[in-house]
């Protein structure tokens, strides 16, 4: 379970004040898929970087199964990004000079994962965004929808319990677009890992459990797909604004 | 993250760049060629100048000489009968017989031995030319390989060198052995308008080898100090600097109290000189001349530093983005860095194993031409590489590497993983 309160992140000082996050509130149950929508600049990449650890917003917690990562040591935040997180980027980010098996070993590295079960764990994630075939081919020499199932395949190889991907389609055609996302909600479904999209794109937004949307640096509304739209938070304030 | 894992990955982005780290371990490269010559040069001259010495001399022997005084800028006190005055109001202060006498009676002493100035007109042979004579004590301490026969032990014997076994026309070395040859001595102190001489006939008791290593070297006739005296007696009695020495060999009893035997004579006012203070006097000049070289060395690493700094900086910037990835994948701080250190690394192993390497093939094609150039006979080395020393130059170049990578890897641990992935 994630639970985001009251955090507020700003940028500069005093006239150059700029409110990216501000007063966020909400809560990701375990395994659901959760879109945050938001159009460019709406504060929705910040709110990312905060969940996973790479920012830290000077307001508010972020408890992570009960343990509020704002307060983390940055050797403690590091471990938790190895061990829990998954990302995905708009841009892949797989390193082009080496193997598709190098690049998904990274992140089992990283985490100390003993040799051994380094290979069984990257046969299995290239197996499940079928690309067996190309283990030993350079990053580079991949397609974009290719590079886009390794780096799934590299988020997925440490077995994380919460995956990022940060517009994952952006940069993909509607068909191969089609086949990335049904591996991360298939992934999402099928091994009760919690999905979280960012992304400006309101049709990929829809096939998500809930939706939270994001203006401004506030949630605008939250939507329970599952059930039935919850109250928007925070409207009120937003009104006094 | 396991410092396997970080290595391995170095390695990959070494191999990924791969002109820019040849171009840049070549820099450093330069230096590992100077000084790992350097050290040869050093080892091999020490050797070179050990193998003279102890083929020369021996750890019991001391060599004593008169205390000189060779400042010509002003007039010198007069210093007794026995010092021989040169032009430009230099002088040389010579042994007495009673100076002899006086190291003879100290504790610890075994013999002492006159140096000998041997002037001998000519040598020659029944039916042969007459030849220069550069005549010697033959001095049982000195190592020299007999071609044929052995060492001078009856007095009227010599042991020649293979010159003058040719030169006097013995057809082998062999035929040479219990021969007779001639040595024909002027008296230096006789009255007379015609030169009085005397032949003084010796049997050939073995004939050496020309070693290079050898002082008395190329060629001599080398006889026993028995004769050596008798010709000196012949050749000096009558003149003024008769009973005179240049100097004198003292043996001491031991080559344990050698030290002390040196410290005694030194306090009666003689210059004396052992083997060790031989060895250290030329292993000093050596060892200028390698700091010399070293130093060199040295710069060209220091200028290497700046290459790989550089070098690093840039794999920095051009990597922002992997950076940022292997941050946010959650790799530590400390690991960013220890990656770009070893990547330091192994631009400097990359260096010193090509300068170690291209020294050490061009030391092994040099050093016979450098022994022929030089004339230091067969299975002489100048230059000797000590597998421990180039060991220790790659590494410590390594180490060096390390160091300059040190700013660079800072650089890219403290880089901010959102700002770098932002980066596109």
């Amino acid at each position: 379970m994630i639970e985001v309160r009251g955090v507020t992140k700003t940028y500069g000082k005093k006239q150059n004040k700029f409110v990216a996050l501000d007063q966020i509130n909400f809560t990701i149950p375990d395994g659901a898929s959760v879109a945050i929508l938001g159009k460019s600049g709406s504060g929705k990449s910040t709110l990312m970087h905060a969940m996973s650890g790479l920012d830290r917003p000077e307001v508010g917690e972020i408890l992570v199964d009960g343990i509020d990562i704002l307060k983390l040591k940055q050797k403690a935040v590091d471990t938790f990004r190895a061990k829990k997180i998954g990302f995905i980027f708009q841009s892949f980010f797989v390193q082009a000079n080496e193997t598709v098996v190098d690049n998904v070993s990274l992140p089992l590295e990283v985490a100390d994962v003993p040799r051994a079960e380094r290979t069984k764990r990257i046969d299995a994630a290239l197996e499940s965004v079928e690309l067996t075939d190309k283990r030993k081919s350079k990053a580079k020499n991949l397609s974009g929808g290719q590079k886009q199932r390794l780096a799934i395949a590299r988020a997925i190889v440490n077995q994380p319990r919460i995956i990022f991907a940060d517009e994952p389609t952006g940069n993909l055609d509607s068909a191969t677009g089609e086949k990335v996302e049904d591996m991360l909600f298939g992934y999402n479904r099928n091994n009760g890992v919690t999905l979280i999209i960012v992304t400006h794109d309101a049709d990929l937004a829809e096939k998500c459990d809930i939706l939270i949307n994001i203006k401004d640096g506030k949630v605008a509304s939250i939507i329970d797909n599952k059930h039935q739209p919850v109250t928007p938070m925070h409207t009120i304030r937003k009104i006094q604004l | 993250m396991r410092t396997l894992d970080i290595i391995a990955r170095a390695s990959r982005s070494i191999r990924q760049a791969k002109a820019r780290t040849l171009l840049t371990s070549l820099a450093i490269g330069v230096g590992a060629f100077t000084i790992t010559l350097a050290l040869a040069a050093g080892a091999g001259g020490r050797q070179y100048a050990q193998d003279i010495i102890s083929a020369n001399t021996n750890t019991r022997e001391l060599r004593v000489t008169q205390k000189q005084n060779f400042d010509a800028s002003k007039p010198q006190k007069y210093a007794g009968e026995n010092t021989q005055v040169f032009g430009n109001g230099l002088s040389f202060k010579q042994l007495s017989q009673r100076d002899l006498d006086a190291i003879a009676k100290l504790p610890q002493v075994a013999s002492v031995a006159p140096i000998y100035s041997l002037n001998v007109q000519y040598a020659t042979r029944a039916g042969q030319d007459k030849y220069h004579a550069q005549v010697i004590a033959f001095d049982g301490n000195i190592t020299q390989e007999y071609l044929a026969g052995g060492a001078a032990t009856k007095p009227a014997s010599t042991v020649i060198s293979e010159g003058y076994r040719e030169a006097l026309g013995f057809t082998s070395n062999q035929a040479a052995i219990g021969q007779s040859i001639n040595l024909v001595v002027k008296q230096a102190g006789a009255n007379s308008p015609q030169p009085v001489t005397k032949t003084f006939a010796i049997k050939v008791s073995g004939v050496y080898k020309s070693s290079s290593l050898s002082f008395t070297n190329s060629s001599s006739i080398q006889v026993t100090g028995d004769l050596a005296k008798e010709i000196y007696t012949y050749n000096q009695q009558g003149t003024p600097s008769y009973g005179l020495f240049m100097g004198a060999y003292v043996f001491a009893d031991s080559s344990d109290v050698t030290d002390q035997v040196k410290q005694s004579i030194s306090s009666k006012g003689f210059e004396v000189q052992t083997a060790k203070d031989l060895m250290s006097t030329i292993f000093q000049f050596i060892n200028v001349l390698q700091g010399i070289l070293l130093g060199f060395g040295v710069l060209a690493v220091l200028t290497s530093v700046f290459g790989i700094i550089n070098t690093q900086y840039i794999s920095v910037l051009e990597r922002t983005q992997q950076i940022g990835l292997m941050k946010a994948l959650g790799m530590r701080r400390r690991d960013v860095g220890r990656l770009f250190k070893f990547e330091a690394a192994w631009i400097g192993f990359l260096g010193g194993a090509i300068g170690a390497g291209v020294a050490i093939a061009a030391g092994t094609f040099a050093n016979p031409l450098i022994t022929k150039a030089l004339a230091l006979g067969t299975g002489t080395n100048l230059l000797i590489f000590e597998p421990l020393s180039v060991v220790a130059i790659i590494v410590g170049l390594m180490l060096v590497s390390v160091g300059a990578g040190i700013l660079p890897a800072r650089k890219a641990a403290k880089l901010d993983p959102i700002e770098a992935l932002r980066t596109e």
